[in-house]
């Protein structure tokens, strides 16, 4: 039984199946090899000129302490070799200190986005499933909708939901709670709890946090969660690409057979003994699928924090993204926000080579097409 | 979202397309108490989020029409006291909120036929037909759909630059009218339609052009609406590539018009039914397409839906 | 795959490569052949207003009609990014606001047209404002106008606490005493901006500032500067100063504005903002208290900067000749509330405009914006330590800024 979300079974044409034949280099094939070469032209053009070269062009600038003046191909621009780079990493001062921030913020985003919107997908795909479940495609509408919509045009609609005297707060008022200036403030979640909850004082942190470094900054500083002002960007974030991956596993969920479900009851489980033990094991794939699919997505916000924070408070919403389109273009140092870029680039490469090889152990690729799509039926 | 993550919006409107008609259960069976409890929960549960995902859009809504001393003190409040349309007064005269449309109608629209035309040639000589390289190139393309789109900013800014393109017309525009996702899904698409059409076509004499345009393209349609919508909605929402290709606000389209709207010097105080209002009129077109659409969208995506 | 089918990928990849990359490396010609003849200027503006777009737009017209060239004016969203972008781009506007912060930036980079020389009265603008300008001994542009901090009182409140003229505080233990009567009466006493450009006003009337005199030593972390900033923090911790951010408003202007606070720290384009949104508002305009070392307050002022490569250098230079003109300074001054750079003008403009004396007596004492390349990172992490100072430990914050700026100074 095939339970990825792949294609699903097509009509068995036989016909698409070629069988292998030596391609036979005559004048016959030269209109179609013309034709193909002819056909995907403008898109080889299109995404070289537009998506390699840039990235070419982007490495050799990444080299250089171009200033934004003139080309940054001619004779005479500054190189400075791979300092980009170690400005990153090793050298201490305000850049490493900057990107590591950056690299901070980002990494609590991720930790909080990821598994808040996979669970928040599932619970919704397990709620929409339902087999007597009416207005199902209005719900599943519902759910989706938020993520066709502008990016930007959503962020000003929180802008105004979580603004100091806005929604958001108003309903926490309902419940007694005094919700916080969500985008002034710049403390961190886990420091606030940590704080509540008595063990240090927000205030003044126990020096062995704060004396010590990591890469520029303390540990004190590593640990601080996202800020308050970064989860109202969660919020917005799990809000919009939850329903996405809902139908991703809702096509999962419809793969399961109604039988596997009666016989499961008729064998005594529960129904949470249905779920944890035959539903969530089948659903491993997609899960895989979301959680890295998850990971990719949230390396790259950028949108939301130029719209909303621009990094504020504090610096505590900058994101490697806003950090490089920063350092580039308001501070004038191309060569630094190129080198942010690539580190970037590495980052969500390797997340998403990890999803291409996570999801390839899924499949058995030697086997024929029309093996396949037998077993799939 | 359709250009951050082009991976996932295919997926997800593939896995649209698998949700058939769940199985048919005799309407006549009892539920038994706890089933029915279930089921309640299940609607509440449903219920609620849904209000949480439909409501900020209410809140949006009835925001536009409030006055700004209304809007700031009275967010939650439903009907607007005094019900007024000031902030789209200031939208069409105070800002150049006309201008935006216009240049996103035109970039959205000249974008989209060009992903239509580019990526369905390509899709289909990737599928069909024979030729060297073809496998290199179809691997260059799914190499390139996961380079992220935040990573170059810098690197598209510095190309457009070179080439003379900077803020202008064409430079916001050639860029999108090719995209890599786009070829991904006619292919897809195209492998599956039956070989004999062309064959016929063949054997009538068509060369190969005439047989993609006469006789695989009508054939296409399903995947080319599909194509279309997320054209459309992936090119009308698009703001980083915007964002470095441009600076004049001449050329500005919606969401960046929005985004300077908010962040810039007429974001001076909080205008907040000013702003939601703008974002109103950016959302409606895509909602529109969204909701005439959404069985085509799942039905065409079928033939789109990646295997990973 | 038959090697000749990968070498002919290979070959049509590459020329699609090689032909964009021939557009690369063209070469720039660095100083841009002149044109004559009729200009078509495009001037690139960092409006604060509606009003000022409008002076501008006014005044570049006429003088367009006057000499038989084009004037197009355009307000940036965000001057410094468009400007940057602009910059790398190779076709950036012709005349534009350069702000004194980021003139050292600019100016280093050799984006700027040095054309200072070319203007006859030079002498006539204030000195400071000329030396806020000037880098490597040259002058690069004329300063347009310029702003000081004042203290701005809502009258209204003020006599709701039971205050009066004679209560205006003139040092900082009488803005402290101040502001506890002003909260024991619900009002909120002051707000204040959560940046240097507010906050270093206190800085400087204790004595000290982020770097010595000539630019070129860093000073954050100094005992004066840590008596400031403690005297702030103060206020904040015990709820006698707000930041705008923490009322729901973007600057303290419109705090004051919609009447939030009684008190703020803003410079003159504040009276342009209350006349055109909160007209309603009754206040005065004050020097700001004097601290330990006595009175201090910032300077904010902004050139009319020339591109390094405009075609049309005589006819931009004439433009701004034109643009600060007595005549046209004056004009702007009753536009937009600003005051003008020429130190000739100061009279004329304190008889037509005798509540602003509190702004022009700042010139005197005013400490313009840090003056150095490459500082804009320092200052806006200085910036974010500032958004935090409730609970950051000042001297902290003041030895970050002072590391910062000797390896931005080094560098």
């Amino acid at each position: 039984m095939v339970l990825t979300p792949e294609a699903p079974p097509r009509q068995p044409v036989l016909d698409t199946v070629r069988p292998r034949r030596r391609r036979r280099r005559s004048g016959l094939n030269r209109p179609e090899r013309i034709a193909g070469w002819l056909f995907v032209a403008p898109v080889i053009v299109l995404l070289t000129v537009f998506l390699l070269v840039p990235i070419l062009m982007a490495l050799w600038v990444s080299f250089t302490s171009w200033n934004g003046q003139g080309s940054p191909f001619r004779s005479g621009v500054p190189m400075s070799g791979a300092e980009n780079y170690t400005r990153l990493f090793t050298q201490d001062g305000l850049t490493r200190q900057d990107f590591m921030t950056s690299i901070r913020n980002n990494l609590y985003y991720v930790l909080a986005v990821v598994p808040l919107q996979t669970v928040l997908a599932l619970a919704l795909a397990l709620a929409v499933n339902q087999r007597l479940l009416k207005a199902k495609s209005f719900f599943r509408t519902a759910f989706y909708f938020p993520s066709i919509t502008s990016s930007v045009a959503i962020s000003v609609v929180f802008l105004f939901l979580f603004a100091n005297s806005g929604a958001i707060n108003g309903v926490l008022a309902w419940f007694g709670i005094d919700g916080p200036n969500w985008f002034s403030d710049p403390r961190g979640v886990l420091h606030i709890v940590l704080d509540t909850v008595g063990l240090v004082d927000i205030t003044n942190p126990p020096a062995a946090l704060a004396d010590n470094e990591l890469l520029g900054l303390s540990w004190w500083q590593w640990l601080s969660g996202p800020s308050v002002a970064m989860c109202s960007i969660i919020c917005l974030v799990v809000w919009t690409t939850s329903g996405t991956f809902m139908l991703m596993f809702l096509a999962a969920l419809q793969n399961i057979p109604v039988q596997l479900e009666e016989a499961s009851l008729i064998d005594g489980a529960t129904r949470w003994q249905y779920l944890r033990k035959v539903v969530l094991p089948m659903l491993k794939p997609t899960m895989f699928l979301v959680i890295t699919l998850g990971l990719i997505g949230t390396w790259q916000v950028f949108d939301q924090v130029y719209v909303m924070s621009k990094g504020n408070p504090a610096k505590t919403t900058l994101t490697p993204a806003y950090l490089s389109f920063r350092t580039a273009f308001l501070e004038l140092n191309f060569g630094s926000g190129a080198a942010i870029a690539f580190v970037l680039f590495s980052i969500i490469i390797g997340m998403t080579l990890l999803q291409r090889w996570v999801m390839r152990d899924r499949d058995d690729v030697r086997r024929p097409r029309w093996f396949r799509r037998a077993r799939s039926v | 979202m359709a250009l951050d993550n082009p991976t996932a919006d295919v997926l997800a409107a593939g896995a649209m397309a698998q949700a058939p008609a769940p199985v048919p259960v005799p309407r006549k069976r009892r539920l038994t108490p706890r089933q029915r409890a279930r089921q309640v929960a299940n609607y509440a549960v449903l219920t609620f989020f849904g209000l949480i995902f439909l409501y900020p859009f209410v809140i949006q809504i009835s925001n536009t029409f409030k006055t700004e001393p209304d809007a700031s003190n009275n967010p939650l409040r439903l009907i607007p006291d005094p019900f007024v349309t000031d902030s789209f007064v200031r939208i069409f005269k105070g800002t150049d909120f006309p201008l935006w449309v216009v240049n996103s109608v035109l970039v959205t629209v000249i974008a989209t036929l060009g992903r239509i035309f580019f990526d369905s040639l390509a899709g289909y000589a990737l599928a069909r037909l024979r030729f060297g390289g073809r496998r290199a190139i179809f691997a260059a393309i799914i190499a390139v759909m996961a380079v992220p789109g935040v990573v170059l900013l810098i690197p598209k800014f510095l190309v457009l630059n070179q080439l003379g393109m900077y803020d202008s017309y064409s430079g916001l525009i050639i860029p999108l009218l090719a995209d890599a996702a786009g070829v991904f899904i006619m292919k897809q698409f195209f492998e599956s339609i039956p070989g004999s059409l062309e064959e016929a076509a063949r054997i009538d004499g068509a060369g190969v052009f005439r047989t993609y345009w006469s006789v695989i393209l009508p054939v296409a349609r399903p995947a080319l609406i599909t194509l279309t919508i997320l054209s459309f909605q992936g090119t009308w929402n698009e703001f980083p590539h915007t964002l470095v290709a441009v600076q004049s606000p001449e050329l500005f389209t919606l969401p960046r018009g929005l985004a300077d709207l908010v962040g810039g010097s007429l974001g001076a105080g909080s205008q907040y039914p000013l702003k939601l209002g703008a974002a109103l009129l950016t959302l409606i077109p895509v909602t529109i397409i969204f909701i005439i659409f959404q069985r085509r969208f799942v039905r065409g995506a079928m033939e789109g839906a990646v295997k990973e | 795959m038959r090697t000749s089918h990968r070498v002919m990928a290979a070959a049509f990849l590459a020329t699609a490569m090689v032909a964009s990359a021939s557009a690369c490396g063209s070469g720039f010609d660095d100083s841009p052949e002149q044109k004559s003849g009729p200009a078509d200027l495009e001037i690139l503006i960092g409006s604060s207003g509606q009003a000022e777009t409008d002076a501008v737009q006014k005044a570049a017209a006429a003088w367009a009609a006057a000499t038989g060239n084009t004037a197009t004016v355009i307000p940036a969203q965000d001057l410094a990014q468009q400007l940057g972008q602009a910059f790398a781009g190779s076709n950036p506007p012709d005349v534009f606001y350069v702000d004194a912060g980021r003139f050292a930036d600019y100016a280093k980079a050799g984006a700027l047209l040095p054309y200072g020389n070319e203007i006859e009265d030079a002498n006539d603008f204030y000195a400071s404002l000329r030396e806020a300008f000037t880098f490597d001994g040259q002058l690069y542009c004329i300063p347009k106008d310029f702003s000081t901090i004042a203290m701005q009182i809502n009258t209204e409140l003020w006599a709701q606490a039971g205050l009066t003229e004679d209560d205006v505080p003139t040092t900082w233990e009488e803005l402290r005493s101040v502001a506890e009567r002003l909260k024991a009466a619900g009002i909120t006493p002051i707000v204040i901006g959560d940046t240097r450009d507010r906050i270093g006003a206190f800085m400087v009337q204790a004595g000290g500032w982020i770097v010595s005199k000539d630019g070129t030593k860093a000073t954050g972390d100094s005992p004066e500067n840590l008596q400031a900033l403690e005297y702030v923090k103060g206020l904040l911790a015990d709820g006698l100063a707000v930041y705008p951010r923490d009322i729901d408003t973007g600057w303290g202007g419109e705090a004051f504005g919609k009447q939030l606070a009684a008190i703020t720290f803003e410079g003159n384009w504040i009276k342009g903002a209350l006349q055109n949104d909160f007209p309603d508002v009754k206040y005065t305009v004050h020097e700001m208290p004097a601290g330990p070392k006595g009175k201090g307050t910032l300077s904010f002022t902004v050139c009319w900067g020339i591109s390094a490569k405009t075609e049309y250098r005589e006819q931009a230079i004439d433009f701004v000749r034109h643009m600060v003109s007595a005549e046209q300074q004056i004009a702007f001054t009753e536009a937009f509330g600003v005051m003008p750079s020429r130190s000739s003008l100061r009279d004329q403009y304190l008889d037509q405009f005798p509540n602003d004396e509190a702004f022009i007596a700042g010139a005197e004492y005013a400490q313009g914006p840090v003056k150095a390349p490459k500082m804009d990172s320092v200052l806006s992490d200085f910036d974010a330590g500032l958004q935090q100072l409730v609970s950051t430990d000042p001297k902290a914050l003041l030895e970050r800024l002072q590391d910062n700026t000797e390896a931005a100074l080094a560098g």
